[in-house]
């Protein structure tokens, strides 16, 4: 009886799983169908094809928006840790008039929804000739509320005796914040980061409003255009293999360093 | 030294966004001209040729090709560049609808000024429709370039087995056809299914393929708005509803967001409707599908040349552009006779020029291609659109309206029509 | 030695108030401007008064794609929680290969949101997708999944369910985890039922994660947009037509920025109002 029991919990479970799984093995094999197969609803292609791949590598510059994707989302993201630490660190270990009226302009913009900014931000990109460049995409980002909050809780609960020797011995507050923290907070480094990596790596609807050059877009919104566009002239095989494509290097990433994906991500969930 | 090597890379990398985007050779003194055509394959590969060919000829000025970029539309992507001035010299992919837009805008060149241009204009379009290319200011900005008249693409491999003898002229008959698909058997080894299908999502363009030309076909070439009036709150247009109604209604028509998937190619559906484009398109990737073309049905079927929505697309120079002589001389080019050739020979698309169908040039392709002439006969007094800034927003209106009357009924097409007329003339009263 | 400690707080603070200024207030600031004014970015601007308001307030579009979060949002959040409810519930057991499972429900987590959309766009397909063909296999009918009124949006939530949940498991799981077993022993000795543990130790555990879910779900529901833009363009007939791609189409697509910001300033209102209510009925119950 426990076995039978045991059998249909884990039988139960591992549809579960499937069904989280299976959506994702249909796709990658599907794009190694020939396209007039892949509706079917068998698993394996008849003959193996990478016809898809050739239509997609040959119709976008999609290699080119990977690396944009990865220039974007690496300096920006480096960028908020530099940042965002920085201003951490001033709001919990140093004393100075109106640092609680930071902290709490942090909280309030944290508030505002951010669909209040998105017309006015497109406008302020226009007219400071910021269309079509990367640092549309990445000046906005570069510094992140979130990040800053979180440093700053983090660098709160460091001990005071460690900064006021490193000051003793003539340290100034960049080398103490760089030197001596960061290499103590890297859980917190690696959360923020991953984070903030995860979140420009995904975005589109920003870059689909300021990026309207095909050697500049992020991978993302070349993978949306490309399957919402006449581009693929409705060959589903190549939107499959360009949507693969995007999806295949982050999950790599992912099941190689699940740890610390799962264990930052839940710590987005502390954001409000 | 952690942060320093964090520090440094953050600065190089800003360096490099610097260097990247504003690295622009023109500053550096280099002369060429930047050209956008249109983003499908056959246009990418003819632009290749000609831009090739121009080259050759003027080494010392250049052309740039680049596809337009990818968007939902065309002219979203154009005009998001105009906002950005990040306009190429040239585009040969615009749809006259936004013309006035881009005018209001002062984005484009004033062709009238060019020279050469009234002469090349009146060889290309004969006086009566000449003025529909014209700016509500008197001036002429654009050139018309190609046209892609909206015709039905038929499989002619299921004429026997549905025992077709001519093609359908009227509503009726498309849909007797459309129901003696329906009652074939499903397990007959035929993956046969709908007559025809169209993508039903609600962007505004989608009705350039379905309802406006059903609609020009059906009134004898009337567009929406006549004087800046509605001109479409009339029984004709409702016909047209009427007849999409009824597709959805019973089945003849597939409904599902076939965006992603050519039925047509997969034989799914009987018929699709197209512009001549398609030709190479199958060429491509269908080379062993039997076709043949048909113009569109019509309420009674009634005789005389079926017309169509010609879907024209102009070339125009951009404000932008510091060279604008070099690429008027660049467009005389793109519009000679051996290109508008190879215009027909790689896209299947018609050049707007008379004499389509006598000089020895293209005489010989419709010899080949016959299937094609009775577009080019109609090419010179093709229909286009209306000639106001709001053309988006109407076909925007008339596709919300189509969605509810026909594709979800959920009101009658009477009411659809109606209620778009409705909301159009609202809109243009708005800003008076 | 204060002096300087304090000048260099101003230093250090100093690269976000150069950010609030050019990114939040100059928006925020400028946006009040815009929704007073007509303007397509290339032409003059013109000065319209409350034209914008009035066009917001009778047209019907806008206040469709609001009703439409709504229904999305109520389908959308008891599903995600009663699902990572479960799930977390499962994960808290001891099982074997529990490391594989939680991979493989947080799998679309960290998945490109176009991806899934791309995915399930095939999926969904009325006449050719798999979901249909899986149906018509074991001898069901076809269910309009993307194409009629009443199924779009529920299939979005339901998608976008499957995507996110992965997320919420891991939230509800850490507070599952929090609550020490002496509890549940405790719990067993008086006799309790699985059901009376579950609402008087699980819930009360798990209170302020369901609160985080229902705002973060909240939020996000709000900022709707990829999954219609790719898979419906917001029908069928505006069924799912969302705030952001209604904003979107305003403001990109026709070119109408003092509309278009009108209708950001309004959803932001909404969105904050709504946040609020729920923080005030949370705290009441508390």
């Amino acid at each position: 009886m426990v076995i039978f029991k045991k059998t249909v919990f884990y039988t139960i479970l591992f549809a579960a799983a499937l069904t989280f799984l299976y959506p994702f093995i249909w796709m990658i094999l599907a794009t190694f169908k020939p396209e007039i197969e892949i509706t079917e609803i068998t698993l394996l292609p008849s003959v193996f094809t990478l016809r898809s791949y050739e239509l997609v590598f040959n119709k976008i510059p999609i290699i080119r928006s990977f690396l944009n994707s990865l220039f974007v989302s690496v300096t920006a993201t480096a960028s908020v840790l530099f940042f965002s630490s920085m201003v951490g660190y001033s709001l919990s270990r140093l004393q100075f008039r109106g640092r609680e009226l930071i902290f709490g302009v942090i909280l309030l913009t944290m508030m505002i929804p951010a669909q209040i900014t998105l017309i006015p931000m497109y406008i302020l990109m226009v007219k400071l000739d910021l269309t079509n460049t990367y640092r549309a995409l990445i000046f906005p980002a570069s510094i992140s509320a979130f990040g800053i909050l979180l440093f700053r809780q983090y660098f709160k609960a460091f001990p005071q005796e460690i900064i006021d020797a490193a000051r003793i011995d003539g340290a100034g507050e960049f080398t103490i914040l760089y030197r001596i923290i960061w290499p103590n907070s890297i859980p917190t480094l690696i959360t923020v980061g991953i984070i903030t990596f995860m979140g420009i790596w995904n975005d589109v609807l920003w870059p689909l409003i300021v990026i309207r050059k095909e050697n500049l877009m992020t991978m993302p919104q070349m993978v949306t255009l490309f399957s919402v566009g006449g581009r693929a002239e409705a060959q589903l095989g190549a939107i499959l293999a360009a949507a693969t494509l995007l999806a295949v290097p982050v999950m790599l990433i992912y099941l190689f360093f699940q740890k610390y994906f799962i264990r930052s991500m839940a710590t987005s969930g502390l954001k409000n | 030294m952690r942060y320093k090597v964090l520090l440094s890379f953050f600065l190089i990398a800003i360096q490099l966004q610097f260097v990247s985007c504003s690295g622009n050779e023109r500053e550096r003194g280099e002369k060429y001209l930047t050209y956008w055509p249109a983003a499908n394959q056959q246009e990418i590969d003819l632009a290749k040729k000609i831009v090739e060919k121009w080259n050759v000829i003027h080494p010392e000025f250049p052309v740039r090709m680049e596809p337009i970029p990818s968007g939902q539309s065309s002219e979203e992507v154009l005009l998001a560049a105009i906002a950005g001035k990040t306009t190429p010299d040239i585009c040969s992919n615009i749809w006259p609808g936004v013309m006035e837009q881009y005018v209001e805008a002062g984005a484009v060149v004033n062709l009238d000024t060019m020279p050469g241009f009234d002469s090349l204009l009146t060889a290309r379009i004969p006086e009566t429709v000449v003025k529909g290319y014209s700016s509500s200011d008197g001036k002429y900005y654009q050139l018309p370039w190609k046209s892609n008249p909206v015709l039905f693409i038929y499989n002619r491999r299921y004429f026997d087995v549905l025992g077709i003898d001519s093609l359908p002229k009227s509503y009726s008959e498309f849909y007797e056809i459309a129901q003696r698909i329906k009652e074939m058997p499903i397990d007959d080894g035929l993956p046969l299914q709908w007559i025809h299908y169209r993508n039903i999502l609600p962007i505004w363009w989608q009705r350039l393929f379905d309802f406006y030309p059903f609609y020009i076909a059906a009134s004898g070439g009337k567009t929406l708005l006549k004087d800046g009036k509605v001109d479409f709150d009339n029984d004709t247009a409702v016909k047209v509803f009427e007849f999409f109604a009824e597709g959805y209604e019973k089945g003849y028509v597939s409904k599902s967001l076939l965006q992603m998937e050519d039925l047509f190619i997969k034989e799914k559906v009987l018929a699709d409707i197209v512009g001549p484009w398609r030709v190479s398109h199958l060429a491509k990737f269908a080379p062993d599908l039997k076709y043949t073309y048909g113009p569109l049905p019509r309420p009674g079927g009634s005789e005389g040349p079926g017309l169509s929505y010609a879907d024209p697309k102009s070339i125009v120079i951009f404000n932008n552009t510091p060279y604008p002589k070099m690429a008027w001389e660049f467009v005389k080019f793109l519009v000679s006779e051996e290109n508008d050739r190879m215009l027909l020979d790689m896209t299947a698309q018609l050049p707007i020029r008379s004499g389509l169908l006598e000089k020895a040039t293209f005489k010989e392709y419709f010899e080949a291609n016959p299937g094609l002439k009775v577009f080019a006969e109609q090419v010179p007094y093709a229909i286009g659109v209306d000639r106001t800034i709001y053309l988006q927003e109407i076909f925007d209106i008339i596709s919300q309206e189509f969605d509810a009357a026909c594709v979800h009924r959920v009101k009658t097409p009477k009411e659809g029509i109606s209620d778009a007329a409705k909301r159009v003339r609202l809109l243009l009263e708005r800003d008076r | 030695m204060n002096r300087k400690l304090s000048l260099m707080g101003y230093l250090m603070s100093a690269p976000y108030i150069i950010y609030f200024i050019i990114f939040s207030a100059f928006p925020i600031f400028f946006s009040f401007f815009l929704i007073f004014h007509r303007w397509n970015i290339v032409g003059p601007m013109k000065w319209v008064g409350l034209a914008n308001f009035n066009m917001m307030f009778s047209d019907p579009l806008f206040w469709t794609s609001i009703y439409n979060t709504i229904i999305f949002l109520l389908i959308h959040i008891p599903l995600q929680v009663v699902v990572a409810l479960v799930l977390a519930e499962v994960l808290n057991q001891k099982i074997k290969a529990r490391a594989f499972f939680r991979a493989a429900f947080f799998m679309p987590v960290v998945v490109s949101g176009v991806v899934v959309t791309i995915l399930w766009k095939q999926l969904y397909s009325t006449d050719t997708g798999l979901l249909n063909n899986l149906l018509m296999a074991i001898g069901f009918g076809k269910v309009e999944w993307l194409t009629s009124t009443a199924m779009a949006m529920p299939s979005i939530a339901l998608m976008a369910t499957w995507k996110n949940v992965g997320l919420y498991m891991i939230l509800f799981l850490a507070g599952l985890q929090s609550v020490p077993a002496y509890m549940y022993e405790a719990a067993d000795i008086d006799g309790a039922t699985t059901l009376q543990k579950f609402r008087y130790i699980t819930i009360p555990a798990i209170n302020p994660v369901i609160i985080m879910v229902l705002i973060l779900s909240t939020i996000g529901g709000f900022s709707l947009f990829i999954e219609p833009y790719v898979m419906t363009g917001g029908g069928p007939l505006n069924s799912t037509l969302s705030t952001v791609l209604y904003i979107y189409r305003q403001g990109f697509s026709f070119y109408k920025m003092g509309y278009a910001a009108t209708l950001g300033f309004m959803l932001a209102a909404i969105i904050f109002v709504v946040v609020l209510i729920q923080r005030k009925l949370i705290e009441q119950d508390d």
